[in-house]
């Protein structure tokens, strides 16, 4: 790039351009150049131009044939009878343009029809997911209490009533087992809840023998819990149920205080 | 004539294709070549009329500078096995009846030949003959060293200062 001082480089060859003298290397060289639009160039190449049209004036008119004037006039005639276009284009264009419009706005609206209902679609499949995942617990839950029923319901079953004791007083426990099974159930409540590395424990004590260890539970908000128990050793020969306190994950022996015991 | 209005057309060739034909028959040195060229520059200008700009040239130089440039095409295509190569040193301008000019701008018109004329004539010798070798005969740089057996650069130098010194002789008249 040139400075305001400094003419650029290029504007040597400008005459020769504007001539149509140069050679073909100088001229890809300048056309380049002056494809970047070079504004010093572009100036300088509209005044030559127009001092070569001036140099025109140096050769003498002569008076062309007539026949020239003729010719080029039904040329130009011919080429526009041919530009113009027949009366019902403009009309066929129209209707031609309606029908594409017509049928572009059926295309975008069934595009967006079809992502609408895709959408939709999603919104349900995620809902189904949820529907059938409580469905599930539902139904596990269900199950779970339709045993327990069956426990409690049985015929030829034991009922045992645990009293609290020590720091769970206000406690009480029931467990049903039914013997023809060997499956029992203890319900808890008003138990008070444990720090992080404690459990309760229960256990059942059979005549004559040490407790046997039937599950570790945690009580819900209320204080209460549920155990089901799948195998009782010797119903029949069930003296008592107690629950203690012990740590996290439970031990095979009593170790803590008693809280349940009946 | 942009408008595509083929009497707008026939007026301006009426009052400038004389000037483009001195031109041509200038350049080609054949007048059935000449008018041919005539007819398709006006052909040419009349379908580029939007083109035109009306600050940058005269509607004369213009069509001129379309014919010349297919002048141009045509004396360097490869089919002119004729020979248009004149005398090494041109003599003067071509003959030619001189057609009349319209009656009112008669006077304008010898007043403009005549300035460009003694523009031209006050150039050094060496000077104009290298740009009448560029502008009629459309030589090129090398083209016109080669006819002139003179050094490429000098050639160069000779048609920029040329040019220059035609620029301001002809400015208070251009258009």
């Amino acid at each position: 790039m040139s400075d305001s001082h400094t003419p650029c480089g290029f504007r040597e060859l400008l005459p020769g351009y504007a001539l149509g003298a140069l050679e073909p290397e100088e001229l890809d060289r300048l056309e380049g150049h002056l494809a970047a639009e070079c504004p010093e160039c572009a100036a300088e190449l509209d005044e030559l131009r127009r001092d070569l049209e001036v140099l025109v004036a140096a050769a003498p008119p002569v008076a062309p044939s007539p026949l020239v004037r003729r010719r080029l006039l039904a040329q130009v005639a011919r080429e526009r009878r041919d530009r113009a276009l027949p009366r019902w284009l403009p009309l066929a264009a129209a209707v031609a343009a309606l029908l594409l419009t017509g049928l572009g706005w059926m295309w975008l609206q069934r595009d967006a029809e079809a992502r609408r209902l895709r959408g939709e679609r999603d919104r349900l499949a995620s809902r189904l997911a949820q529907t059938e995942g409580r469905l599930a617990a539902a139904e596990a839950q269900r199950a779970a209490l339709a045993r327990q029923l069956a426990i409690v319901a049985a015929p030829g079953g034991r009922q045992f009533a645990l009293a609290g004791l020590g720091p769970a007083t206000g406690a009480a426990g029931r467990t049903f087992v039914d013997p023809a099974t060997g499956r029992a159930v203890f319900f808890a409540s008003g138990l008070p809840r444990l720090a992080g590395d404690r459990t309760y424990q229960l256990w059942v004590i059979p005549a004559g023998a040490a407790p046997v260890p039937a599950g570790v539970f945690a009580v819900d908000a209320g204080g209460g819990a549920v155990v089901q128990v799948e195998t009782v050793p010797d119903a029949a020969a069930i003296e008592a149920w107690a629950v203690t306190i012990e740590p996290s994950g439970g031990v095979p022996q009593p170790t803590g205080e008693m809280v349940l015991h009946g | 004539m942009a408008a595509g209005d083929a009497a707008a057309l026939a007026k301006l060739y009426d009052r400038h294709a004389a000037a483009v034909l001195g031109l041509l028959l200038r350049m080609l040195r054949n007048r059935g070549e000449a008018e041919e060229v005539l007819q398709e520059a006006w052909l040419q200008a009349w379908r580029q009329a939007a083109g035109f700009r009306a600050e940058r040239s005269t509607a004369r130089g213009w069509v001129a500078m379309i014919a010349r440039s297919r002048a141009l095409d045509r004396l360097r295509s490869v089919r002119a096995a004729r020979r248009r190569e004149d005398d090494a040193v041109r003599e003067g301008w071509l003959g030619g009846e001189e057609s009349q000019p319209m009656a009112h701008r008669e006077l304008e018109e010898r007043e403009r030949r005549s300035l460009v004329d003694g523009a031209l004539a006050a150039l050094p010798a060496e000077q104009r003959q290298c740009l009448e070798l560029a502008f009629f005969d459309g030589l090129s740089h090398s083209q016109i060293a080669e006819r002139l057996g003179a050094p490429l650069g000098t050639v160069k130098s000779r048609i920029l200062m040329g040019m220059g010194k035609l620029r301001t002789a002809l400015a208070p008249y251009r258009g």
